[in-house]
């Protein structure tokens, strides 16, 4: 792809279920959103243009949000057909979002509990019980974590695939970022919960930039020891099972090293199961993150 | 060359003259302030912004700060090591390394001046300043050289402190780079009350001294300063520290020990250790470039071995699991450091403990895949005096004095020495003519001596606790398999003695003083069936007070108004005890009620089984395997034990009527 | 080049549909469908097909500050609207006294959101409409230095977002009793030369949106918006309407109500007896206009004053352009006077009852209700955003403007429609997720 040929690329961004953050992270380029036309021609991008392409065919597609619905399912299925490279941006695409914690309602009602708790009249929703990654329904080629994506990861994206290089985006946790910026642990300093050693870079370690501890808006990374840090929280950090649970349970809880670890602990808050045999501590009054 | 022994006195009101200096020379001077409840290196423009009054508690994955704690009020250096060591100035996170222009076929390079400020950096402890020579020999010390590194560190003044104060994860001592501060320092300051003594080591130093006029140290002063350095090896020599003896080879011999694997089930994988530690010295290049990619920087990074990026080439990984990685780290800084600079590659500052998340303590891993087996103090078995029962020694009763009611130690002097290079938890068989001999445990080894504590029960212990100084009494012994105490080393000491369980449990309280560093938490847990069945009580009380070892004692029952201490079972002084059971090892002795209970709770808490001793009894009578008496399950209690871990004993414990 | 599709059926001759099948240029899925036979419009409908999220019901059984990090996620233009109104309704069951300087922080952050969400509207998905273009980027091949300044306007609102709350979209620093981390004195006033240069771009801006042509649409609508007699409309005050309705913010679900309709995945807000407002910009300033900058006051007067605004929707790209003045006019007052609180936040106790309050979201009245335990969890919650409220005025609007564009030529009429459409800056996926504590079967 890329690289030394002179025409420009042909660019979709499209969304499925979610907030639209992530485009956003297309319009926050600034002055540089009128500079990339040299390399990219965005040819679909409905928050952006009413010149519509919907159906591509496109070198490189964009796309935001997690899959929710039948027709979604299908109408990806068929943007792959006619896709070069797909790149899926942000945690509901990568990871199915925060919507994703809907597959934890079979503890309490299912679906259809949901809806109801939702919607006046629940037979007007049609909705898959879960909202699941892009890549669950096609081949992915490449992503950009984050709740929403980092601008910087996007340029570096944008720049690498214009030049033909691979793109520096790592999977380091996100104390690598901490460490290198001289910030004080907030979970050894302070005792705050933190998922950051597990939970891949790219946001420049923001929350603990804040003084709070990381919540896994950039899912997990490679190797992550999601029992180990787990065990950590409640031996060291006194929070029982529903305490672990909810601090995993977050924008990225479908992943499945976060995943285990929710379901180890009975699941998240709201949506738990019934007290599981011999799984962990028994609730305390500190309740920690939750 | 500099006198290095003259000593000048800084009273505390001039420490800002001397950073005033330090800045009228165009330097910037960082040193320790209080940010974000930490005390991090940042710019200091007076002792205002020192952390005074402020001291740090370290431990596993935790660091608080206090204020006035340790009645530190008024000193501004009693604390330990930093969050970030030196090397974010010397060595920083991100450093622009090459610029780069292509157009079309043209490729145009631009060099990058490394042209730092000129600093000064104020508070480096011992172990920083090994860290930063280390450096120096890595990065500087040929054939090729970081050009950055070489400048920033020609530009760094160093101020040298004293570390008064050592945290529970340091361990410079065992590392033999600290605590004293004695060499690689420009000025070393020594804090006491009133202000601080200091040093030159260099001629820049001893320039700069000459500037500010300070009078000579007092005598006084100088002792005191003298005195500081010792009192912090002291406490340093009350914690786990490291044995380096044999670590090179030892560690890379156990390159698959399953120790290994256990780490990697806690390792996180995170980078935190290798960020801290101010050794560590690998990097990443990462390109910045323009969207034509006209334009390229490069930027050195701090990076990681942790990294599974860090071992991939195109076709795949070198080191794909974390406990790859994570034995790559300790066996680079232990180990094949010393293949490739000479010295080890850690300083002993302790903040990869200190910084895990999860609380991985070095210490402990090394001792976990690379344990030091031979026992270090001494005590090749010792041939037994008289084992046989036809032939006993004599030994003279010194002095006799009752512990309690029923209970009495005998002091023994004039021995062969063979007695008294004996084992803790070894037994001696006591024999006075016309009565049968009695197995007695040692409860104490001295030089040249030995204490036995005896309970009356039976006519012999009668007869022998009836006697008084000067009589003498026939002895063979030590025998039986004592203690094995280099099963303690590297790790946490749990010890619960039951009413007369306490004297064969004495000499091993006494050994794993006389060899602190080698352990990690040492706690005793003691329990009677009244106050009146506690011994060696001022004993006690003394251990109590020391702070490397914590005592807790529990009755079973007590009058109102006798007893102000703890009541009930010894296993519930430990029931809510943190025990961190895959690195504990635990020693018990008591009724055998108390032992198989103990050791059922201990075994709840993760502390496996070849990991718990129990101290048996059954009825003896050569002591040396031969009359068949004490015979239990498959073991003979006098030659097999009586100290057996609770792997070897297996079914013999539980089973009623053995 | 496609456009979006237009359907034309063919089997009642005199029946006419304009349809936009993908609404373009508006925040989240939408489609609009205007049916005509003869002169009369039959049907109007603005559907939103917007897969639903369901965050009343994720955020059951969670402690507030995740609450306030999870609500952030249903817009990712309006995130501090989301975080604003549960906070302050959380703020307000616990009895929690906000430091002064802690207060003034929050709606500098608000403000920021205002400055990035209403130039990205106004520059990015409504101008083009004025100018004929396809999109921003079209148009600044003619008009360059016009969209450059929508950039730095938003620019602007982004770096204020970002120094409060770590990022835009999505910031971390919100929590029950104040902020995670407050910036220095230093820090604020860094911001203040790009802040006086945002003040001088918003007049420009308005002397530039009242210079456009507005398409000929007026009536009379009803409006509703948050009021209070010393400050613009913000998050303090009442809800008020124009026939009279005032009630406490916290209590919008006594004087409203919603339904849901089969043609939309979002539910439609109207008055309890079944009137429909108009929320937004345009309502703020006819409403609430007394609080408004004196120099937003003075533009207003000179776009046309406030009669054209009210009365005619295209003009609410003047709306917002002073309220854009006013924002930035107020953030520089804000910084000015600013000094750092001792805490960055107090420390409060849960208690249980019923958490609710509405703050104007960019697009309008947002509100949200949270009933929590002892421990603060939430049991129960209903969110309302300010386009669901709009919905069913925007139908409305939609049946009143299509007879002036019957007589184009469908393409066009239905780009026309989506036009309208645009002023009110719909943000649809926010829309999408209700909670109602009532059934209601219409």
């Amino acid at each position: 792809m890329a690289g030394n040929s002179t025409k420009p690329l042909r660019v979709g961004v499209v969304k499925f279920a979610s907030c639209d953050g992530c485009q956003l992270g297309f319009l926050d380029l600034g002055p540089a959103l009128l500079e990339i036309g040299v390399k990219y021609h965005i040819i679909e991008f409905g928050e952006a243009s009413s010149n519509r392409t919907p159906d591509g065919p496109f070198d490189v597609l964009f796309v935001e949000g997690s899959i929710s619905t039948d027709e979604q399912a299908r109408h990806i299925r068929r943007m792959r057909d006619r896709t070069g490279v797909l790149v899926t941006i942000g945690a509901c695409a990568t990871s199915g979002g925060i919507q994703a914690l809907r597959a934890w309602a079979g503890n309490d009602g299912g679906i259809a509990g949901f809806i109801d708790a939702v919607y006046a009249m629940p037979e007007y929703i049609d909705t898959l019980a879960t909202a699941t990654p892009v890549a669950d329904h096609v081949d992915v080629d490449a992503e950009l974590r984050g709740c929403p994506i980092d601008t910087r990861q996007l340029v570096e994206l944008l720049t690498a695939t214009a030049i033909g290089r691979r793109p520096q985006l790592s999977s380091e946790a996100v104390c690598v970022e901490c460490k290198r910026a001289g910030r004080v642990c907030v979970m050894v300093a302070r005792g705050e919960p933190c998922l950051g050693p597990i939970i891949s870079n790219g946001c420049d370690a923001l929350c603990p930039g804040m003084a709070r501890g990381c919540y896994g808006c950039f899912g997990p990374r490679e190797s992550a020891n999601g029992d180990s840090l787990a065990g950590w929280f409640a031996d060291s950090l006194d929070l029982d099972d529903a305490a672990v649970a909810a601090t995993f349970a977050g924008f990225t809880a479908w992943s499945p090293e976060l995943r285990a670890v929710i379901d180890a602990r009975g699941g998240p808050p709201g949506m738990r199961a019934a007290p599981a045999s011999g799984s962990g501590k028994a609730a305390n009054s500190k309740g920690g993150a939750a | 060359m500099i006198d290095l022994t003259a000593r000048a006195w800084l009273a505390r009101e001039d420490l800002d003259r001397l950073i005033a200096l330090l800045r009228e020379d165009g330097r910037k001077v960082v040193g320790p302030t209080i940010h974000d409840s930490a005390i991090v290196y940042d710019e200091v423009t007076s002792s205002a912004d020192l952390p005074t009054g402020v001291t740090d508690e370290q431990g596993p994955g935790r660091y608080r700060i206090a204020r006035d704690g340790n009645g530190s009020s008024g000193h501004a250096f009693d604390f330990a090591s930093s969050p970030m060591s030196w090397k974010s100035h010397t060595y920083p996170a991100a450093v622009p390394i090459s610029r780069a222009t292509r157009k079309g076929e043209t490729v145009v390079y631009e060099e990058v001046k490394h042209d730092s400020p000129r600093m000064a950096y104020l508070g480096v402890r011992a172990c920083d300043i090994a860290a930063l020579h280390i450096h120096d020999d890595v990065l500087a010390g040929g054939p090729y050289i970081d050009e950055d590194y070489a400048d920033r560190r020609g530009k760094a003044f160093i101020v040298a402190v004293e570390c008064a104060m050592p945290s529970a994860t340091c361990f410079c001592a065992s590392m033999g780079t600290g605590p004293e501060v004695s060499w690689g320092f420009d000025v070393a300051l020594t804090e006491l009350d009133d202000g601080f003594v200091v040093k030159a080591g260099t001629e820049a130093g001893e320039r700069f001294l000459e500037r500010l006029h300070l009078d000579e140290a007092s005598s006084i002063q100088a002792h005191a300063a003298a005195g500081v350095g010792v009192e912090a090896r002291a406490r340093m020599s009350k914690q786990l520290g490291v044995t380096t003896e044999g670590l090179k080879d030892r560690l890379v011999a156990e390159l698959e020990s399953p120790g290994w694997d256990e780490i990697a089930e806690r390792c996180l994988a995170c980078t935190n250790c290798t960020m801290a530690c101010p050794t560590c010295f690998c990097t990443d290049v990462k390109q910045s470039s323009d969207l034509l990619g006209t334009q390229t920087t490069g930027e050195r990074h701090w990076a990681s071995c942790f990294t599974l990026d860090f071992a991939r080439v195109a076709h795949g990984n070198f080191r794909p699991k974390v406990k790859d990685r994570y034995r790559q780290w300790l066996t680079h800084k232990f180990s094949t450091w010393v293949d490739q600079f000479g010295t080890y590659g850690c300083v002993g500052c302790g903040r990869c403990i200190t910084w895990c998340p999860v609380g991985i303590d070095v210490r402990k891993s090394l001792q976990a895949v690379a344990p030091v087996r031979a026992p270090t103090i001494g005590s090749e078995k010792p041939v037994p005096v008289s084992a046989n029962p036809g032939r006993y020694s004599i030994g003279t009763i010194a002095d006799l004095w009752p512990e309690n009611r029923n209970v009495y130690t005998l002091l023994l002097k004039d021995l062969p020495e063979a007695v008294c290079c004996g084992v803790p938890g070894q037994f001696l068989m006591l024999d006075l003519p016309g009565f049968s001999a009695v197995p007695i445990s040692v409860s104490r080894y001295r030089e040249g001596e030995i204490y036995l504590t005896v309970r009356t029960e039976g006519s012999t212990t009668k007869a022998i606790t009836s006697l008084h100084p000067g009589s003498q009494i026939g002895l063979r012994g030590p025998v039986g398999r004592g203690w094995p105490i280099e099963e303690g080393f590297g790790r946490d000491v749990v010890i619960v003695a039951g009413g007369i369980g306490l004297p064969p449990l004495r000499p091993l309280v006494d050994q794993i003083f006389k060899r602190r560093g080698h352990f990690g938490r040492v706690r005793l847990f003691y329990g009677a069936r009244t106050p009146n069945d506690l011994l060696f009580m001022e004993e006690i009380k003394s251990w109590a007070a020391r702070d490397d070892i914590t005592v807790a004692v529990t009755v079973d029952r007590a009058q109102v108004g006798a007893w102000s201490g703890a009541v009930g079972v010894v296993t519930h002084l430990f029931d809510r005890e943190p025990i961190d059971g895959g690195h504990t090892t635990a020693y018990v002795c008591g009724p055998e009620k108390m032992m198989t209970a103990t050791a059922n709770s201990l075994a709840g808490r993760g502390i496996l089984p070849e990991h718990i001793f129990l101290s048996m009894e059954r009825h003896m009578q050569c002591g040396i395997g031969l009359c068949g008496h004490c015979q239990m399950g498959k073991n003979f209690v006098c030659k097999d034990g009586p100290v057996f871990s609770r792997r070897e004993l297996g079914e013999s414990l539980d089973v009623e009527g053995l | 080049m496609t456009r979006k599709k237009v359907a034309v059926e063919a089997t009642i001759p005199e029946q006419r549909v304009f349809a936009v099948d993908s609404m373009s240029r508006v925040e989240g899925e939408g489609r609009l469908r205007v049916v005509v036979k003869g002169d009369e419009v039959v049907e109007a409908e603005l559907s939103i097909f917007e897969a639903p999220r369901f965050f009343e019901r994720l955020v059951v059984g969670r402690h507030p500050d995740q609450v306030i990090d999870m609500v952030a996620r249903i817009c990712g233009i309006c995130p501090v609207a989301y975080q604003m109104t549960a906070t302050e309704g959380f703020e307000r069951l616990f009895g929690v006294e906000l430091d002064a300087n802690v207060r003034q922080l929050r709606r500098l952050f608000y403000w920021g959101e205002w400055l990035q969400s209403h130039a990205l509207h106004i520059y990015l998905l409504h101008a083009p409409d004025f100018l004929g273009y396809d999109s921003a980027l079209d148009m600044a091949r003619d008009h360059r230095s016009i969209v450059e300044r929508g950039l730095a306007l938003k620019q602007v609102g982004v770096d204020i977002m970002a120094l409060l709350g770590g990022r835009a979209v999505h910031p971390v620093g919100m929590r029950v009793g104040g902020f995670y981390r407050v910036p220095t004195r230093g820090q604020l006033r860094a911001l203040l030369p790009a802040l006086e240069v945002a003040l001088e771009d918003s007049k420009e801006t308005v002397r530039w949106t009242s210079s456009l042509e507005l398409p000929e649409f007026e009536r009379d609508p009803l409006m509703l918006s948050l009021y209070d007699a010393e400050l613009y409309a913000l998050d303090t005050g009442r809800l008020v309407t124009t026939e009279g309705i005032d009630v406490d913010p916290g209590d919008w679900d006594e004087a409203f109500s919603e339904q849901h309709v089969e043609h939309s995945t979002a539910l439609q807000a109207t008055s309890i007896d079944g009137k429909r407002h108009l929320l937004g910009p345009s309502s703020r300033v006819v409403l609430s206009g007394q609080g408004l900058h004196p120099l937003a006051k003075e533009a207003l007067e000179a776009s046309g004053g406030v009669e054209i605004i009210r009365r005619n929707m295209f003009a609410s790209i003047n709306a917002r352009g002073i309220e854009m003045i006013h924002a930035a006019a107020e953030a520089i007052a804000i910084i000015e006077a600013y000094e750092p609180p001792a805490d960055p936040f107090v420390s409060w106790e849960p208690r249980a009852g019923k958490a609710s309050w509405a703050t104007e979201a960019p697009r309008g009245v947002l509100f949200h209700r949270y009933d929590v335990d002892d421990e603060g969890r939430v049991v129960k919650a209903r969110i309302v955003p300010p386009t669901s409220q709009n919905q069913a005025f925007m139908e409305d609007d939609m049946r009143g403007f299509a007879g002036s564009v019957l007589d184009l030529p469908e393409p066009e009429a239905a780009a026309r429609l989506e036009a309208l459409i645009r002023c009110y800056d719909p943000c649809i996926s926010c829309a999408t997720h209700f909670l109602r504590l009532e059934v209601e079967r219409i």
